[in-house]
């Protein structure tokens, strides 16, 4: 065989195996979508949503207390997690740009962002629960929080350093002091960037579930008290799914589903968001 | 009369809508040095590439009319692109040493061809330096990174890169707007020696570059070639307006 | 800028509440490691370090424990999840940078973020439900009896195929950690500048060549970085394996058994430690997982900033 025919074939092959390559990871994601569609659709129903669980074993009841116990840890994480995330790139962009204190906040930021979700958990736990006593919801937001604040803060950073330091300067110019500067003009460049970094990073915790193992832990019953265990859809699915029960696995494929949905929607939206803003 | 390396024929070509060359007809002769001149924009680029078809990288661009090399056009499907392209090899506007050692960089175009005796390989890479006058100032570093070169090292060593396939002609897209003044010089003077063995298509802002190193001169303009003709006619008394404004400075 | 500071007393107030918020950061890091050290205080003092990652006991009823079972699990895990993951991965990135014609750029590059983007419980729950019994009832029994015939590699697949084991649970785990690394390489390969590319076209390479000779030289730095970043990410995954892999401390040769990894271990017996010696050692395995991440993470950190310096140039 001469070299020519050698290097044609070799081509054909590395590019056929990497276009298989690609397809296989279009398979995965068709695979498992469409499993929790076609699991999840056959476990959603109205109870689903507006019914506490029934007793272990007895059909029917539904997750009225996950669904609210999450959006409640979420929220509150968002809330504690976002205005420090947004100060803190705020100082990494601004007040400190190009200073090296800059550069080491954002790199210990970055490897924050890849600490295992399951060793904040047990750090919150030292620190919130076993002084308690108890398992309490404001222990899993605050480790939702924890996990948050890295990806706000980074991205805030990288959307401010977008802005046009002319912009600042025109500001400036005008006489406000750098503090009027930042909130009126620079935020207002950066806003659509750091509103998709605030929604991916929701999208990020809202699927989060070993952080909120021994934190907020779980409860059979409804309950707004933070103070106490509260239920959260992705430990429940977990509880769910490694118990013994029919009824229970159908209903962890349906609050899968759910959260799935949410999250690739905000998703969608943050990167639908961004390619807006700086249309691609 | 010179003999015709390359015949270009109502050449069209397009980027995805915009028509970027425009009925282009010119004749490139061999063991000549042929230069393109125009202002920026004008498609002297877009031309050069077309004797390599590098626009088939991308997609959404697309050609009409022919390009005849060897008795064949080389703008149709049949054509083999990695052979036309070890043929008609090509020198960019800075210069793109790949991350190997210098002689690996020489030997790149001749292993891709399977000549692996090492014997051979080192007899060519150092013919190669030699004729791109790089051979002295790097025959004791052969294998250290080609990153160590300077500005205008790197750029002998990228022809000479181009050279070691042995091709017939080589483009070359304004090789020296990177480089320093003694730099370019050598370059020029270069472009001169290789026309003994090579056919060289040299695309330049530089107007007295065209002038010194040319044969034959095309003047481009918004896609069109407005005037071909030997370069001391061009730049003497050239017959169309258009390139005399060029020429004398009055835009550009 | 520092001169507006000291004239406005506002700015001044705002300048360093953004300070303190961004230092939350490193105070968070160094809580966690504290936080971890200190409860993990009364185990260190009872097993040590080197008796504690080479014991192979774990018994809660005789309070001895040891971290060979579990730091052998996340080798194994990790290690083959790479495996399967990276040359995926790699070609994924070839394709989207090289190949892929216009129109499949885009639909291929959401799907990559889309997967990257499923929560790790959602994996779990494939993996429990449909990926394991697959495993269990088709590909285990056919790698046992191919695979499994040829010596030597025999020991990797005895045992009844039961779909819960290392095996399933590194497949899974591969498909969480491709996304990151094909991103990663993806951008990596993005630094090669385009001329660069070209002028190996114009010397007649095909386009295996120019990314095998080019493309991968001038990017192994960030991919290497892509890398270690996602071993990083399988180090500490949980969810994914914890429905999968069963929990059982052993060391076993078999990729067919059920084994447990740190993050498992801790996600299964966290909330049941019924003793401090017992809470404490689950709290080594967290510190040696946090500083394994640590030193992994700051190691990509330290090549993926490096691939950037180099040729942001």
């Amino acid at each position: 065989m001469n070299i020519e025919k050698k290097r044609r074939i070799k081509n054909l092959a590395a590019l056929t195996l990497s276009s298989l390559a690609a397809l296989s990871g279009l398979f995965w994601l068709v695979f498992i979508l469409g499993d929790v569609l076609v699991h999840g659709i056959r476990g959603l129903s109205i109870d689903l949503f507006l019914k506490d669980p029934a007793p272990p074993g007895i059909e029917g009841g539904g997750l009225r207390n996950a669904f609210v116990g999450q959006l409640l840890i979420t929220g509150m994480a968002t809330l504690i997690g976002v205005p420090l995330g947004v100060l803190g790139g705020t100082f990494l962009a601004e007040y400190a740009r190009g200073r090296r204190i800059s550069r080491l906040i954002s790199i210990v930021s970055d490897i924050m962002v890849s600490v295992p979700s399951i060793v904040v958990g047990t750090f919150v736990y030292a620190i919130m629960v076993k002084p308690l006593g108890h398992f309490n919801g404001w222990a899993g937001a605050v480790a939702l929080a924890i996990i948050m604040i890295p990806v706000v803060l980074r991205t805030t950073e990288d959307m401010l350093s977008m802005v046009p330091w002319t912009l600042r300067e025109a500001a400036f110019a005008l006489g406000a002091p750098y503090y009027k500067v930042i909130i009126q003009v620079v935020y207002r460049g950066a806003a659509t960037g750091i509103l998709t970094g605030i929604l991916l990073s929701i999208a990020r915790v809202a699927g989060e579930t070993a952080p909120l193992l021994f934190t907020s832990f779980n409860n059979s019953f409804f309950s707004w008290n933070m103070n106490e265990p509260v239920a959260s859809l992705t430990v429940t699915i977990f509880q769910y799914a490694m118990g013994p029960y029919d009824s229970w696995h159908a209903q962890a494929w349906a609050a899968s589903l759910v959260i799935t949905v949410f999250i690739l929607f905000i998703t969608v939206l943050g990167r639908l968001l961004l390619r807006w803003r700086f249309g691609k | 009369m010179e003999e015709k390396e390359i015949e270009v024929k109502e050449l069209n070509f397009y980027y995805g809508q915009v028509h970027a060359l425009k009925n282009i007809n010119l004749p490139v002769y061999k063991h000549m040095v042929t230069a393109l001149i125009g202002p920026s924009g004008c498609g002297k680029t877009t031309l050069l590439r077309c004797f390599n078809r590098m626009h088939d990288l991308y997609p959404g661009n697309r050609y009409t009319g022919e390009i005849i090399f060897k008795e064949k056009n080389i703008l149709g499907d049949d054509i083999d692109l990695i052979d036309l392209r070890s043929r008609i090899g090509m020198v960019f506007q800075k210069p793109t040493p790949f991350p190997m050692s210098i002689f690996d960089n020489i030997a790149y175009g001749l292993k891709l061809r399977g000549i692996k005796k090492r014997s051979e390989l080192s007899e060519r890479v150092e013919r190669a330096l030699r004729h791109a006058a790089l051979w002295d100032e790097v025959k004791d570093k052969l294998n250290e990174s080609a990153y160590a070169l300077s500005g205008g090292q790197q750029q002998r060593l990228v022809i000479a890169r181009a050279l070691a396939v042995e091709p017939e002609v080589l483009l070359f897209d304004e090789p020296t707007s990177a480089l320093d003044p003694i730099s370019t010089a050598k370059i020029e003077e270069l472009a001169v020696q290789l026309k003994e063995e090579v056919t060289i298509i040299i695309v330049t802002h530089n107007m007295q570059q065209a002038a010194r190193i040319s044969d034959w001169t095309g003047f481009l303009m918004l896609g069109e070639l407005i005037e071909f003709d030997r370069t001391d006619k061009i730049f003497t008394s050239p017959s169309q307006k258009l390139t005399e404004d060029y020429i004398t400075g009055r835009f550009g | 800028m520092t001169k507006g500071l000291k004239k406005n007393p506002v700015d001044f107030l705002f300048g360093t509440l953004t300070g303190i918020a961004s230092l939350s950061v490193v105070v968070l890091i160094g809580g966690i490691f504290y936080a971890l050290l200190s409860e993990s205080k009364l185990a260190i003092e009872s097993f040590g370090v080197f008796k504690f990652i080479t014991t192979i006991d774990w018994d809660p009823v005789a309070e001895v424990f040891g971290a060979a079972t579990t730091l052998y699990g996340t080798a194994v895990t990790t290690a083959l999840s790479l495996l399967f993951a990276i040359p995926v991965a790699l070609g994924i990135a070839v394709f989207i940078t090289e190949i892929a014609p216009g129109f499949l750029k885009g639909p291929i590059g959401v799907a990559i973020e889309l997967l990257a983007a499923i929560p790790s419980i959602i994996y779990g729950m494939w993996g429990l439900f449909t990926l394991a019994p697959i495993m269990e009832m088709y590909i285990e029994p056919f790698l046992q009896s191919t695979l499994g015939r040829v010596p030597g590699l025999g020991i990797l697949f005895e045992g009844t195929p039961m779909g819960i084991d290392l095996l399933t649970a590194s497949v899974i785990l591969s498909i969480m950690i491709i996304p990151f690394t094909a991103s990663v390489a993806r951008d990596s390969f993005n630094l090669t500048p385009p001329i660069v590319k070209e002028s190996a076209y114009a010397v007649g390479a095909t386009k295996w060549e120019v990314v095998k000779d080019v493309v991968l030289p001038y990017s192994k730095l960030g991919v290497f970085g892509g890398v270690v970043l996602s071993l990083g990410r399988a180090l500490g995954e949980t969810m994914a394996v914890a429905f999968v892999l069963g929990n059982n401390h052993q060391i076993t040769t078999s990729l067919f058994d059920a084994a447990a990894t740190i993050t498992v271990s801790l996600a299964n017996e966290f909330t049941e430690a019924d003793t401090d010696l017992y809470l404490s050692s689950l709290y080594y395995l967290a510190l040696i997982l946090f500083v394994m991440s640590f030193i992994t993470l700051a190691i990509a950190k330290f090549f993926l900033l490096r691939a950037e310096r180099r040729y942001s140039r």
